[in-house]
């Protein structure tokens, strides 16, 4: 299993003020060396103490140690801006506000785009489009601003290795056949994207820690990992005593890291999750999708055809409750029949519920708007919650119907 | 003058050396001039004067404030506290059944707690009472400012910027009915840009931060002191990860929330912070629970829970000195937080007399 909680803490924190030495707090040398001789180096170990053990440790009287922590507030704390200059900000430059999806409707909705700054989630079941998104969102990102695009290279971390280049070629020449008309742009494009595979939680976690200079340098305006759920799940097994709080712990350590970079740098960072079986009485079970097979018993599960007696679970994304927390907006893909799918917006600080259809093209996700398939004003409920609907009987002609293979699948584990 | 030498707050080797040369009560060392003490127990004289300096302070004040605080907590009768209490304003939320189960809206010098499941409104609502406190007082708001400190980076300026119009057009619509002239008059500096610029925003990327910033507050008070909201959003995010000594956690947060108490009524504003919910599992199945465990419950004056019953949205007044535990539905529209459905016509004359702050609601204002 995971090593301790402990593990996480050697790795160094990035961008925060926390670690700032007390010497460059502004503290005398004299009183610096005094407090390392306790062990109290930084403006974090400074500021976790009461008052009496500062006055103990530093020998002053209580007013100056009021002084002292005024001063090493000073160094840590963040700076002020009003909501009026934050509005000016994004106003001059409204291409650090958002990168275009090219999806009128949902563009719309979330107010110009994928936001920057900010966390965005796509989760669905498998095959529903999470990776093709990514990839159209890549091509999108080294677009120039004239374009829609952030004129910049694009990090994209994988750990399902699901990432095609030559798909990728396909979107962009598809999707932009005059702009990529040539041989030399599609060059560029692919030169622009700097792929990482990563195999496990640990892996993923250092390279996140790695990623400031990395985006420095390469001139990055977008961030994907694709997928946060797959390394997690692979080893945090929740049923384990311990391990979900664990699990929980590193999750929330790579959120806050990811929302650093996105805030200081202005990018957008988009992550893929899986979908996972929520029975009734609230546990999850683990649904990792590889076969169709598991896709069937899911929906039996998910009780597709109301034949069912007893309550059954149902299908929603994965990793738990303090995931959802984490993630700023997070878009529902899922199935509707068999070419059309749905994306929703079901968790987003500026869009209200929305629903739309797309289906999948040479060219990436195309939005699907006519009289057959009207917007839905959809009433959504609890982003955590939210049922999601997988591939059902599709494929039923191709295989056998139930067995006791995939029945044995729906047993509570 | 009889107090012990030891129990004022001098620096440990000062005090050693002091009980050390014998003196017991601070009348001795009221006694005493500098020269003389710092011979006898053998510090700089400037160490000795400050020593004095402090002594004298401590015993000749009633209220031993650090600058910056207005006035003494001091003691007052039931009496006094009453009229303060019923004179006191709120800070509306928009959504009149929420304000009913808070008595009036979120109270001043009171912290109120925000627990909720994702996505279900603390952030939206957060926002809304962000622009709410700015509400001139002739439309029966606080004409106030607010500190949003964001741990979670949830805060979308285009947001607020929707929720600050549509106030500002509400308030715009009351006064055409009224037709009065300081109406008219506070409209001219209620205006979306004026809203935005009393909004004073801290992002916090770790606890640290947060600490700090708390430490700093009181001085960003003073100089701003038309400030009468402060939120946290969200509390608990950045404390829930990082912490292998959760004692420690513990001590930081119930430091943090006399911190904030004191704050609250030492410069007569609402605190409000949000909470995150957190899974417990049980013998057969999981609930969901505020986080930072059972000690932190006891922080927060008052709590409520959003949740979900399907596909409304729920508001449960769970603790409260003064207002029944009750549960009501609410919307958030593009306009911001609001009812479910509009709010009765009129009040009762008597209402309305209690708390002659608070604007009569009329009839088709509401905006759905």
């Amino acid at each position: 299993m995971l090593g301790k909680v402990g593990d996480f803490e050697k790795v160094a924190r990035c961008g925060s003020m926390a670690t700032k030495k007390l010497r460059r707090a502004g503290l005398s040398q004299e009183l610096c060396d005094r407090l390392s001789r306790h062990q109290i180096t930084t403006c974090r170990d400074f500021l976790c103490l009461s008052l009496l053990e500062l006055m103990k440790v530093t020998g002053q009287s209580y007013w100056n140690v009021q002084k002292l922590l005024c001063k090493v507030s000073l160094a840590c704390a963040p700076k002020m801006q009003t909501a009026y200059e934050m509005k000016t900000k994004r106003a001059i430059n409204p291409s650090s506000a958002y990168l275009s999806t090219t999806l009128d409707g949902l563009d719309k909705a979330l107010h110009g785009g994928v936001a920057c700054a900010s966390l965005t989630e796509v989760t669905g079941p498998s095959g529903c489009g999470k990776t093709q998104f990514c990839l159209m969102m890549s091509v999108l990102a080294t677009l120039p601003i004239s374009m829609g695009g952030l004129d910049g290279a694009v990090i994209y971390i994988d750990t399902e290795s699901a990432f095609g280049a030559e798909r990728l070629v396909e979107i962009a020449e598809h999707r932009f056949p005059n702009y990529f008309g040539t041989e030399e742009k599609l060059f560029s494009m692919t030169r622009s994207i700097h792929l990482y595979r990563e195999l496990t939680c640990d892996s993923v976690l250092k390279r996140i820690e790695t990623l400031e200079e990395e985006i420095i340098s390469k001139k990055v305006k977008l961030l994907i990992i694709d997928s946060i759920a797959s390394v997690v799940r692979k080893e945090f097994d929740t049923k384990l005593q311990g391990n979900l709080m664990e699990r929980s712990n590193f999750l929330a350590r790579e959120a806050s890291l990811l929302k650093y970079l996105a805030e200081e740098f202005s990018i957008p960072v988009i992550l893929t999750n899986q979908i996972t079986t929520r029975l009734s009485n609230g546990l999850d079970i683990q649904a990792d999708l590889v076969s169709p097979a598991d896709d069937m018993s899911l929906s039996e599960v998910s009780g597709a055809s109301g034949s069912k007696d007893r309550e059954p679970g149902y299908v929603t994304a994965a990793l738990g409750n303090t995931w959802s927390h984490s993630v700023n907006t997070r878009l529902i893909l899922q199935y509707h029949d068999l070419h059309t799918r749905q994306v929703l917006v079901a968790k987003s600080p500026v869009a209200p519920f929305s629903a739309f259809f797309y289906t999948i093209e040479n060219s990436g996700l195309v939005l699907q708007d006519g009289k057959d398939h009207p917007d839905a004003s959809w009433e959504g409920s609890s982003p955590v919650l939210q049922a999601i609907r997988v591939r059902t009987n599709i494929l039923k002609d191709g295989f056998p119907s139930s067995t006791a293979e995939t029945l044995k699948l729906t047993q509570p584990i | 003058m009889q107090r012990d030498v030891g129990s004022f707050p001098l620096a440990p080797g000062l005090r050693a050396k002091l009980i050390g040369a014998g003196f017991q009560t601070a009348q001795e060392l009221l006694e005493i001039g500098p020269c003389e003490l710092s011979k006898e127990i053998g510090i700089s004289k400037e160490e000795a004067l400050e020593t004095l300096q402090i002594v004298r302070r401590e015993c000749h004040s009633n209220a031993t404030k650090t600058a910056g605080e207005p006035e003494a907590v001091g003691k007052c009768t039931a009496l006094e506290l009453l009229e303060q209490e019923q004179a006191q304003g709120f800070i509306i939320t928009f959504c009149s059944a929420l304000d009913d189960i808070l008595g009036g809206g979120v109270q001043l010098t009171k912290i109120t707690e925000i627990c909720g499941a994702p996505g279900v409104g603390k952030t939206q609502l957060c926002m809304q009472l962000a622009v709410d406190v700015q509400i001139p007082e002739c439309f029966g708001g606080l004409a106030g400012e607010a500190v949003f400190i964001d741990t979670e980076g949830s805060f979308m300026v285009d947001r607020v910027v929707d929720i600050a119009t549509a106030c500002v057009q509400h308030c715009q619509l009351i006064a055409e009915t009224h037709q009065e002239e300081d109406f008219q008059k506070s409209l001219e500096t209620f205006s979306l840009d004026s809203i935005l610029s009393h909004i004073y925003y801290f992002r916090c990327h770790d606890y640290t931060e947060v600490l700090a910033q708390v430490y700093l507050l009181p001085d960003f008070l003073s100089e701003h002191s038309k400030v009468r909201l402060v939120i946290v959003d969200g509390i608990a995010f950045p404390f829930r990860h990082d912490f292998e000594d959760l004692s420690l956690r513990t001590r930081l947060l119930n430091g943090l929330a006399q911190q904030l108490i004191s704050i609250a009524n030492a410069h007569k504003l609402a605190v409000v912070l949000t909470n995150q919910m957190t899974t417990r599992i049980g013998q057969s199945q999981s609930m969901l629970v505020p986080a930072l465990g059972e000690s932190w419950g006891h922080a927060a004056t008052i709590r409520l829970i959003f949740h979900w019953d399907n596909k409304q949205r729920l508001a449960t007044l769970y603790k409260s000195p003064s207002q029944k535990e009750s549960t009501i539905p609410f919307h958030i529209t593009p306009h911001g937080f609001r009812d479910v459905h509009p709010p009765p016509p009129s009040q009762t004359p008597a209402e309305v007399e209690i708390n002659p702050r608070k604007r009569p609601r009329i009839e088709g204002d509401k905006q759905q």
